[in-house]
């Protein structure tokens, strides 16, 4: 009667145990290069726990990941082919920066140490963008012209 | 203010040229040529304003001029404020030229709004109910604006709520900002070029 109870035991405490198995986690170094952008607004201000998704060349519809970057705008991710790879991050205030990245084969055999990422800034700076504000100002006194002109 | 390209619903995007088609159309028939300078120059601060940065703790906005503009040219404001939002697409790259429409409607149909409740009043009130008139267009035009950006993300995405509720609590200190700028801009136009509130 002991030695079936102790079975009975034995056998309860290993089913407890096998759940534990099947569902158990871990983790290793992956050994593979990631993609790390920064986002950031054309006032220079960081673009914080914002929306993000990365979109592979095979898919344009489906995200292959999502998530938010981090403090400081900044969002990783590891691209597994070649082609134009698409990371979308936007805020709840419909600001929206599209990056697009090439990864070429160099990049995913590890013989190139880093893909070259430019920086992108959509607000022109310094010179060019006293430029642009002085042709947008006489742009739209010239269509007033025309206008008066014509009334 | 501005919403980026590919964000919005062609819906939304339909609906936003539509409005601002009309109030184009509305506003060149109203623009009398001899105001057509004083057009150009408020749409002129208009595409510069976006410009000027104004730290609001630890985030930062760029001014409107909203209230000012709907205040001075009525349904002039229209195209005043379209030509400057197309000019800032194509140069400084702000917004963008689908999203264009519903751009223009956000922020001109502020400016038309406190026109009408409030172009009246301010222009025959003075000194201090004249400046708090004016303190309350500047608001409600940026609130206003940014409800409609709310309207249209929330159209868009099905969460209307949430989406004008984080935009809203966020222009609730430039719309002091603006609030503040309108009456000293309207008191100051009130003395030195009073023609100009005709």
């Amino acid at each position: 009667m002991r030695i079936r109870i102790f079975l009975l035991g034995l056998a309860i405490a290993g089913l407890s145990i096998l759940p534990a198995y099947s569902h158990g986690v871990g983790y290793r170094d992956a050994g593979l290069k990631a993609i790390a952008l920064e986002f950031f607004y054309s006032t220079g201000e960081k673009m914080s726990y914002r929306e993000a998704r990365v979109f592979s060349p095979n898919d344009n519809k489906f995200a292959v990941q999502s998530g938010r970057t981090d403090e400081q705008g900044r969002f990783a991710f590891v691209p597994d082919c070649v082609g134009e790879w698409r990371v979308i991050v936007r805020d709840e205030e419909g600001h929206q920066c599209e990056a697009k990245i090439d990864i070429a084969q160099e990049f995913l055999d590890g013989t190139e140490k880093h893909e070259n990422i430019t920086e992108h800034e959509t607000l022109p700076q310094g010179m060019d963008l006293v430029i642009r504000a002085l042709l947008g100002v006489s742009i739209i006194f010239n269509i007033a012209m025309i206008f008066r002109r014509k009334g | 203010m501005h919403i980026s390209e590919g964000i919005l619903s062609g819906t939304v995007l339909a609906v936003g040229w539509a409005g601002t088609c009309a109030g184009i159309s509305v506003g060149l028939k109203k623009t009398d040529t001899s105001k057509i300078v004083r057009t150009a120059l408020l749409s002129s601060a208009f595409f510069l304003a976006s410009l000027v940065n104004v730290r609001i703790g630890p985030s930062s906005t760029h001014l409107s001029l909203i209230a000012p503009i709907g205040l001075v040219l009525g349904w002039s404001s229209f195209p005043a404020i379209f030509t400057a939002l197309l000019l800032q697409a194509l140069l400084f790259h702000f917004g963008g030229l689908l999203v264009l429409g519903v751009n223009t409607f956000c922020m001109a149909f502020p400016a038309l709004m406190v026109y009408l409740l409030f172009g009246r009043s301010v222009r025959e009130r003075t000194g201090v109910i004249s400046a708090l008139l004016s303190f309350v267009s500047g608001a409600l035009a940026v609130m206003t604006g940014a409800g409609l950006v709310g309207l249209s993300l929330g159209l868009t995405d099905g969460n209307f709520a949430a989406a004008s509720k984080i935009i809203i609590m966020a222009h609730v200190p430039l719309a002091v900002i603006e609030g503040i700028i309108t009456a000293f801009m309207i008191l100051w136009l009130k003395k030195s070029a009073p023609e100009f509130l005709q």
